[in-house]
């Protein structure tokens, strides 16, 4: 499999770099809040530390609102306790009930609780006037004079006498490395994948999580699967496959818990082969198989909507328009192929692990929000329909906040010449090598060893192990090798470390956890283990550099 | 191959900044954009739709093989 993913793309060879790696100036810029990503979660992020007295930097990799995952994201749950027929801790406690006590409940009733003071915001800003997100993110933050650099590549956090200092990167317009001095720093770097074919996770590599990881943070999430389908035909397009989603004007969603998108249909794939048709849970899929992931009571699959297609013809379903018109997600449509997202957990399952409900991790100054916070908002499979988005933008806030207020309590640090020496030679190593592999066929081989089904959705140990050696492979023996010709594949080379990283947390987690629940599925461990695995896993670097796991029982705060 | 074409361009440099993947860059010489690493494209269409001529043309099929979990 990994020998047929690498065709068409260039492994080993000679390295021809078309710019010098000598001529990368360097250039320092400074920030009480340094907001890393210019999604949902960094807008408001940036907005919230600025009204709280911190002067603000954004940094993007790519561009303000049109960059990770936002600029697809089509509703937003808010809860009008006006018009909401159940109270916030009804709300809280059905979506425990469908998450399986997967979900922390603080951070879902926070979600809750201020979803609709954030959507009102946006509407002030004309988010829900056009289906492009840059013009509205940018009236708020020109109002408030916040500055944002777009297409930096942030490849560090900097770490001294213990707390955060800042971060650092490079442009991928020019030959220049940036250091940022901050006070506080938030991670609005999303969540990501294996670069899948499908879902537009598009330049989401868990660049957040990685860096993090590496100067001490603790991850979470990595075992759990978003389980979205894409189409069979052209499964590689993402804007076809989403059937006029993306040009769609953005809208609001109220309660209505579910339990959706975990690997339902990758068992039923594994078990019976293709076709599998129809689209998953909630939106008329049928169970064609015994066994496989548990739901809980009250969550049943659901049968075809009143009034909805016949088995196998287009059902429009979720997302699409009152006309019908207009189809929803991959999914809803024939045919389908496994693995869209491949790489990435449910939103908000995955990420760093919150030691408050203010966001804040277990390095002093260094927040995160969004999906780059393992929040479990929503716990291990989706519950309610639009709270991803609502989620980035509340946690964004109270992250922003939080950070601002750390900021008043902490002066700029000075960074070390030996870090940022050390920093410069890691950023440039993929310029500088002779020769070595193509970032993008080391990708491809990744892909190979990880999407397939019987790999990451239908997990056992043996092929867990198998797997694993291979990535452990490709960590020791092709990231040190990692070649780069420009400053594309520069960004690339750093992609695929961070991918291949990630990688090893979601085999090592997924061995970890011997039970099947949400969208973890365990065929050696099909049930639920509500003796041993009342908890979530924390995935972090221990002293001697090695990846360490260890368990965190649900509705706790880290110890 | 994804990104087509770009036939029209004014050189404004919204598909360059918009793109999520890094497909396009400007050119030195005749100062509008190109289709640069047509292998990263994930055919999102968040270029054509950004651009304000409407002069970016797509197509579903992805430039290298595709790797799915089943299908």
């Amino acid at each position: 499999m990994a020998a047929l993913a690498s065709l068409g793309t260039s492994g080993w060879a000679a390295n021809t770099p078309e710019i010098d790696a000598e001529d990368f100036l360097e250039k320092k810029k400074d920030a009480d809040v340094l907001v890393i990503g210019g999604g949902m979660a960094g807008l408001f992020a940036a907005v919230k530390a600025h009204d709280a007295g911190a002067d603000v930097l954004v940094v993007s990799k790519g561009r303000l609102g049109a960059s990770g995952q936002t600029p697809f994201a089509k509703g937003i749950f808010a809860y009008d306790p006006e018009t909401a027929k159940t109270s916030l801790d009804e709300f809280t406690d059905s979506v425990s009930q469908s998450a399986l006590g997967t979900n922390n409940p603080v951070f879902t009733r926070q979600m809750a609780e201020h979803s609709l003071e954030r959507v009102n915001e946006l509407k002030e800003w004309g988010f829900f006037k056009s289906p492009l997100y840059h013009d509205a993110f940018r009236i708020p933050l020109t109002e408030r004079g916040i500055p944002v650099m777009e297409r930096i590549v942030v490849t560090h956090l900097i770490r001294e006498q213990g707390r955060i200092a800042g971060a650092a990167g490079f442009s991928l317009d020019r030959e220049r490395i940036y250091v940022f001095k901050a006070k506080s720093v938030i991670l609005c770097t999303g969540a990501g994948g294996f670069k899948p074919n499908g879902f537009p996770i598009c330049d989401l590599t868990h660049d957040g999580t990685c860096m993090a990881y590496r100067v001490g943070a603790k991850v979470t999430g990595k075992e759990w699967n978003d389980g979205h389908p894409g189409q069979s035909e052209n499964p590689a397009a993402c804007y076809n496959g989403w059937h006029g989603m993306f040009d769609r004007k953005p809208g609001v969603t109220g309660v209505g818990i579910r339990h959706d998108l975990g690997v339902d249909l990758n068992y039923q794939a594994y078990m019976q082969g293709n076709p599998v048709q129809m689209g998953p849970s909630g939106s008329g899929g049928q169970s064609k198989v015994s066994g496989g992931p548990e739901r809980p009571e009250g969550f049943n699959r659901p049968g075809p909507p009143k009034g909805g297609p016949a088995p196998g013809r287009r059902p429009g379903g979720r997302g699409a328009d009152r006309s019908g018109k207009r189809g929803g997600p991959p999914g809803m449509h024939g045919n389908m192929v496994g693995g869209s997202s491949a790489g990435m957990s449910i939103h908000k399952s995955e990420g760093l692990v919150p030691i408050n409900e203010k966001c804040e991790s277990n390095i002093p100054g260094l927040y995160a929000a969004g999906d780059a916070l393992g929040s479990y908002m929503a716990g291990a499979i989706y519950t309610q329909i639009g709270s991803s988005l609502a989620g980035s933008a509340v946690q964004g806030a109270v992250a922003g906040e939080a950070a601002a207020e750390f900021g008043c309590t902490v002066t700029l640090q000075k960074i070390s010449s030996v870090s940022m020496g050390k920093i410069r030679t890691e950023i440039l190593a993929p310029l500088k090598r002779q020769q070595g592999y193509g970032p993008d066929w080391v990708t491809r081989v990744l892909q190979g060893i990880m999407i397939p089904n019987f790999v990451i959705y239908i997990k056992k140990e043996p092929i867990l192990n198998a797997a694993l050696a291979y990535v452990e492979e490709l960590r020791d023996h092709h990231t040190p090798m990692l070649r780069a010709a420009d400053l594309h594949e520069l960004r690339l080379a750093h992609e695929t470390a961070n991918m291949i990283l990630s990688a090893e947390m979601k085999l090592k987690a997924s061995l970890m956890r011997k039970e099947s629940r949400c969208s973890h599925y365990r065929l050696d461990y099909p049930h639920m283990d509500t003796k041993n695995w009342q908890a979530w896993i924390n995935i972090f670097k221990g002293t001697d550099g090695t990846m360490q796991l260890e368990k965190q029982p649900f509705k706790s705060w880290p110890a | 191959m994804s990104v087509n074409t770009i036939r029209g361009c004014i050189g404004c440099g919204t598909c360059v900044k918009t793109c999520p993947t890094d497909v396009f860059r400007m050119d030195g010489e005749t100062g509008k954009a190109v289709i640069r690493y047509p292998d990263a494209c994930q055919i999102c269409h968040l270029c054509r739709l950004y651009c304000p001529e409407n002069v970016i043309t797509i197509s579903p099929e992805k430039s290298i093989p595709v790797i799915v979990s089943w299908g």
